[in-house]
Parts: C-alpha cells; sequence; structure tokens
C-alpha cells in the first residue's frame, strides 16, 4: 500500500463518511427517545463524538495507523470499558531529541505513541485532512439541521 | 599475446567452481584471479577484446555472482587497492602502477550494470604473483565476496587467516579512505564484506523496481511508498546504476562499511562500541537483520560523525535500542532508495542518508505547512510544530463542539420530523435555541473564519467561547425560553471546566 499523504479522494471519503455517520445518527435517534435531559443530551454527545470518529476511521479502514488505533481504541472501550487504558501504558514511550513537541503530537494523533518522527508526520498529514473533512461534514449537517 | 593467454587461462579456469580451501597462496590467488577476472565488472577501457573472451566465461557463473560482483569493483576501486599496494610494495609498482592506472580511470566509469568488463588486472597479475602477496588480502577478500552464491563463508575465511595477516590495508591507506587506525579484524572485516556484498546485491536488485533515479525528490517519493522501518539506513548506501557518481558514492558506502569493520579501533570513539555490538550482531545475522543491522551502525558513525544541525537521527547500535529520537523511512526491508551525493556536499553513506531524512522530513513540514492555514510565515520547526499541535487540537475541539451540537439539535429535528405533540415546548424551544443558535451560530462563523488565520491559542479561545455558548443553550432547553446568550468571558469560567472534563472522557 502506497503511503499517500492524503486521501486520494477527499469527496469520496466526505460522502463515504456522511453516509456511515448519517446512518450512524438516525440509529441513535431510533433507539432512544429524545429526552431534553442534560445526562441524555452528553450521552448523545458522546455518542457521537464515538460515531464520527469511527465512521471517519472505518472509511480509512485500518489502512492508516491513526485510523486503526481509533477503531482499536473504540473497541476496546466497548469490550473492555476503559480496563485496556492501563494496558496501553506499558509500552515503552518513543524518545525525540530536538522537538519537544514531537511528544505532544504523538499523544494529539491517533496511534501515535510508537511511531517515529517521519511516519508520525505522514500519519499528521492524512489524520489533518481527515479531520477537516470530519469537521465539515458535521458543521453542514448541524447547520442543516438547525435551519 | 600474454594478456590474451592468461585470458584463455582464466577462461579454464572459470569454469571450475570456486575453491577456496588451498593452503597455497600462489593458487589461491590464481583462483581468486579468476574470480576477480571472472566477477569483477571493473571497466578497461583498454582491454576491450579480453573483455568480451572473458565475457563469455563468466556468463556461465554470472548468474549466481551477478548480485555481488558488480560491486566488487566499486570495493576495489574506492578502497584503493591498488593505491594500496603501491604504497605497501613498492617492488611491484610497475606492474602495481599499471593497476592502479587502470583501476584510476575505472572507479570514475564503473558500470554496475551487470556488464562484464574485465580489467587488465589478471594480466598483469601472473608476471607480477612473486609482488603479490600482500595483496592477496584483498584478492582473497574479493574471491569471497565472488563465492557469495556459495555462501560459505566461515569456510572461505579460515584459509585466508593467514593471508590477511599480510593484509594490505591495515595500512595508512586505509587512513587514507577511511580515517581509520586500521586495526582490522579480519573475521568482522570479512563478514562485513559479506554483509555488505548482501548489502550491494539487494542494492542491484533496487535499480529494476525503482527504476533509479539521482534526484533526491524523487527518491523521497519513493521512500513514502515503503512502509518499513528497518531500511532507513539502506537508500544511503544503496548505488544506482546509472551515474559513475553513484559509484563513486557507493563506494565511499563500502567505505563507511568498512569502516565499520575496522571497527574498534577506529578514531570515532564514540561509535567504536556500536560498532561491536553490531559487528556481533552482523556475525549472528548474515540476512536480512544482519543488514540491517551494519547500516544502522554505519548510520551510527554518521550521526557521530556529523551531530547535525538538528540531528534527529536515530542511532541504533544493535539496531534495537533507540538512544535519541528514532526516525525511520517507511521502507521495506528489502529495498533501497538511490541518493545521489549533491555537488560540493560530502558522499559520505551516513551523511547522504543523514540528508535524506531530514530533508524527507522538512518535504513533510512544508506539506504540514501548506495544510496548516496560518502558517506559511512560519519558519522553524519548533514554531511549525507548535502550529500543527494546536491546530489537530483545534480540529478535535471542532468535532466535539459540533457533535455536542448535533447532540442538542437532533432532538429537535426528530421533533421535526416525527411531529411530536409538545409543540408549543418545542417551538419553545426552539425560538428559544434559535436565536441561541442564531447568535452562537454567528460567533462560530465569526470564529471559523479567523480560526484559519489566527493562531492557535486564540483559536482555542474561539471556540471554546462557543463551547460556552452552547452549554448556555443546553440550560435553554431545560429552563425553557431562558436564554442568557452571553458567550462569553463571564460564562467561561463556568462553562469550561465542564468543557475540560467532557473532553478528557476522549
Amino acid at each position: 500500500m502506497t503511503m499517500q499523504k492524503f486521501p486520494s479522494n477527499v469527496n469520496s471519503v466526505k460522502s463515504r463518511f456522511t453516509n456511515r455517520f448519517l446512518q450512524a445518527l438516525k440509529k441513535m435517534n431510533k433507539n432512544k427517545p429524545a429526552s431534553p435531559s442534560i445526562r441524555e443530551t452528553y450521552r448523545r454527545y458522546h455518542f457521537i463524538r464515538v460515531a464520527s470518529y469511527a465512521s471517519m476511521a472505518s472509511v480509512i479502514r485500518p489502512r492508516r495507523a491513526w485510523s486503526y488505533a481509533t477503531l482499536w481504541k473504540i473497541r476496546n472501550r466497548a469490550l473492555m470499558k476503559r480496563s485496556s487504558r492501563a494496558r496501553s501504558l506499558t509500552r515503552n514511550p518513543r524518545k525525540d531529541i530536538g522537538f519537544e513537541q514531537v511528544s505532544d503530537l504523538r499523544k494529539l494523533v491517533p496511534g501515535g505513541e510508537e511511531m517515529k518522527i517521519c511516519r508520525l508526520l505522514n500519519e499528521t498529514i492524512h489524520y489533518i485532512k481527515c479531520l477537516e473533512a470530519q469537521v465539515e461534514i458535521m458543521r453542514n449537517i448541524v447547520d442543516h439541521c438547525s435551519t | 599475446m600474454a594478456g590474451e593467454d592468461a585470458t584463455v587461462q582464466l577462461e579454464k579456469r572459470n569454469e571450475e567452481p570456486l575453491n577456496y580451501r588451498d593452503g597455497n597462496m600462489s593458487s589461491q590467488w590464481k583462483l581468486n584471479g579468476n574470480n576477480l577476472t571472472n566477477t569483477s565488472m571493473v571497466i578497461n577501457p583498454t582491454s576491450n577484446s579480453m573483455v568480451e573472451s572473458l565475457a563469455c566465461s563468466s556468463d556461465s557463473m554470472a548468474d549466481s555472482f551477478a548480485p555481488p560482483i558488480w560491486n566488487q569493483p566499486i570495493i576495489w576501486q574506492s578502497l584503493g587497492y591498488c593505491d594500496m599496494n603501491v604504497k605497501n610494495n613498492a617492488s611491484t609498482s610497475n606492474t602495481l602502477g599499471n593497476g592502479t592506472s587502470i583501476f584510476g580511470p575505472v572507479r570514475s566509469n564503473a558500470m554496475l550494470k551487470g556488464s562484464t568488463f574485465l580489467p587488465d588486472f589478471p594480466v598483469m597479475l601472473p608476471p607480477s604473483l612473486p609482488h603479490f602477496p600482500a595483496d592477496s588480502g584483498f584478492i582473497e577478500r574479493a574471491a569471497r565476496f565472488s563465492c557469495f552464491g556459495g555462501g560459505n563463508f566461515v569456510d572461505t575465511m579460515s584459509p585466508f587467516r593467514i593471508s590477511e595477516s599480510l593484509n594490505p590495508y591495515t595500512g595508512d591507506s586505509l587512513e587514507a579512505f577511511m580515517g581509520n587506525g586500521s586495526k582490522s579484524l579480519p573475521a568482522m572485516q570479512s563478514q562485513r564484506h559479506e554483509i555488505n556484498a548482501i548489502e550491494c546485491s539487494k542494492e542491484v536488485s533496487l535499480p529494476v523496481e525503482l527504476g533509479t533515479e539521482g534526484s533526491l525528490i524523487k527518491n523521497d517519493k519513493m521512500i513514502e511508498n515503503f512502509p518499513s522501518s528497518h531500511d532507513e539506513a539502506k537508500y544511503g548506501i544503496g548505488v544506482s546504476a546509472h551515474e559513475s557518481d553513484e559509484a563513486e558514492f557507493s563506494g565511499s558506502g563500502f567505505q563507511e562499511e568498512l569502516d565499520d569493520a575496522a571497527g574498534e579501533s577506529s578514531a570515532k570513539g564514540l561509535g567504536s562500541k556500536k560498532r561491536k555490538r553490531t559487528g556481533q550482531g552482523t556475525q549472528i545475522n548474515v540476512n536480512n537483520g544482519g543488514r540491517q543491522l551494519a547500516t544502522e551502525s554505519a548510520k551510527d558513525q554518521a550521526e557521530i560523525q556529523q551531530q547535525g544541525d538538528q540531528n534527529q537521527a536515530s542511532s541504533k547500535p544493535g539496531g534495537n535500542r533507540d538512544k535519541s529520537g528514532s526516525q525511520g523511512l517507511d521502507l521495506p526491508k528489502e529495498e533501497y532508495i538511490h541518493v545521489r551525493a549533491r555537488r560540493g556536499q560530502a558522499t559520505n553513506s551516513h551523511s547522504l542518508a543523514e540528508r535524506v531524512r531530514r530533508e524527507k522530513l522538512s518535504e513533510r513540514m512544508k506539506f504540514l505547512q501548506d495544510l496548516v492555514p496560518g502558517c506559511s510565515k512560519v519558519t522553524g520547526k519548533a514554531v511549525m510544530l507548535d502550529e500543527i499541535i494546536n491546530y489537530v487540537q483545534s480540529l478535535q475541539q471542532q468535532v466535539e463542539f459540533l457533535s455536542m451540537k448535533l447532540a442538542t439539535v437532533n432532538p429537535r429535528l426528530d421533533f421535526n420530523i416525527e411531529g411530536l405533540v409538545a409543540k408549543d415546548l418545542q417551538t419553545g424551544t426552539i425560538q428559544a435555541v434559535l436565536p441561541g443558535l442564531g447568535s452562537s451560530s454567528v460567533p462560530l462563523q465569526g470564529s471559523v473564519n479567523p480560526q484559519f488565520s489566527t493562531v492557535g491559542g486564540r483559536l482555542r479561545e474561539s471556540t471554546s467561547q462557543v463551547h460556552c455558548a452552547w452549554e448556555d443553550e443546553l440550560h435553554n432547553i431545560i429552563q425553557m425560553g431562558f436564554n442568557s446568550n452571553d458567550p462569553l468571558n463571564s460564562q467561561n469560567l463556568s462553562g469550561s471546566p465542564r468543557l475540560g472534563h467532557m473532553k478528557t472522557e476522549h
């Protein structure tokens, strides 16, 4: 698989993400009656956030490290309810010389803990592109809903 | 002509399977001479006829020896065996002088495409046989290289130990080339050579795959295509089949490998430990792993040498330890990226690999600079990284914010779609919310546009402000139209902790 710094076709990514995300939203709305309690809203917020990341990651498939890491985290959360986090800390962190910001970037990009800097930058580029698409679509949805 | 006779003899010997177990130096030498002629691809512009004749004989052996063969002349050229011989054997100055004269121009014209050009060297050798005992060391090594296809390195080494003591390049010529103290460990050296030859064999295959180009940029693009972290060092040592400069570069790369082989006594001090370890490692792993170790030790030396401006390169002595920031090219194990040394720059393989790595990183940083808005004026990797981090954080916050928005908006959608009963309530909430939405969307849009032109700190501020506005909206929904839509600073204290808490749910 060639290392592409960007999704080869951003529009297809966007459309696929839109489809999956809207499906997730519909599913969520079907199941639960939308009670306006804070807790319910919070739960929905959480669900929607996870759904957006999951749908974007599933569009990208586990081809990229960050999408794979995202899906892995979500699955682990679903399965283990956060007990898996302790496990993830046992890995040896990568040490970077020269830039302290790289460690921050590692925390931001999912799956970036153990990559080398070069690959981390690749993943960051791809991740930023997908995040931008995700944000754009969600904003469109919200604008559509709010009108 | 004596040369032709020698070639005929060599042809006959070429048919034999290579056998290095003779204790006799001269016979060894002859066989090695066969191997030399058989396997060397050095161009000899003055002996084309012999070239052709030997080419025919070498074709039969070419298949098994093709990969490592073509590097041998590089070794010879780059290591300046002939030069060393000149230095060490004054008596053989004539023949060696001829030899050096041949290898001199040859060095610049090494064709590594598997062409079967052959040197005058075997022609010279027979008459000067008595003068060559000191040179047998490298001949044996060449022979060892040529029997690479056989793979019995340990076996080939043992008969050569004696002659190894006569190793000509324990002398100052090594220093001339490698700046080393020159106490070579024959075992490590030979195995290093093995490994290097293996590497070179792999390097040969690469041009076929990549269609090598000299430009670093294209190499970078090719590098992207290979997602393995093991061969990061190899592209610095890879040799293109095209250019003689690259041949020189590969020769120098080989010098570096021999540097590693010459190891503990090197003047590089720091790296000596690593090299020893890598030597042992390579002894163990005469395969991909060994190759990586050798190359990585080479890279260690590069880093020691250079301690470059922003030395982010990884030093991996055993291939397992990350001493410093580990960066890697994502290359598959079997492939090399061919790099060309630029004019006026060091052709050291380490420096070249280092440079390629730096350029890859800078290329990616440039790409990120284009991607992240507002970074075009920023220079410097640290600031760029800050910007990138801020941008990613802002994007993630936007996702959270929008998902929160959707969480609140959706029930309304459902109401609209399903036409639920409590419409006055809903309309009340809608009317309460809409102005809130309208007013908050304005700051949202207001924040959206400037966010792409502002520094990340301000961006975070604006998004948090919008978040706080939405917190207010939530309360509005519950409290039925009590629209306290003061988006901002006064609410920040109440809003942001909650948002922060929510974000930590990630």
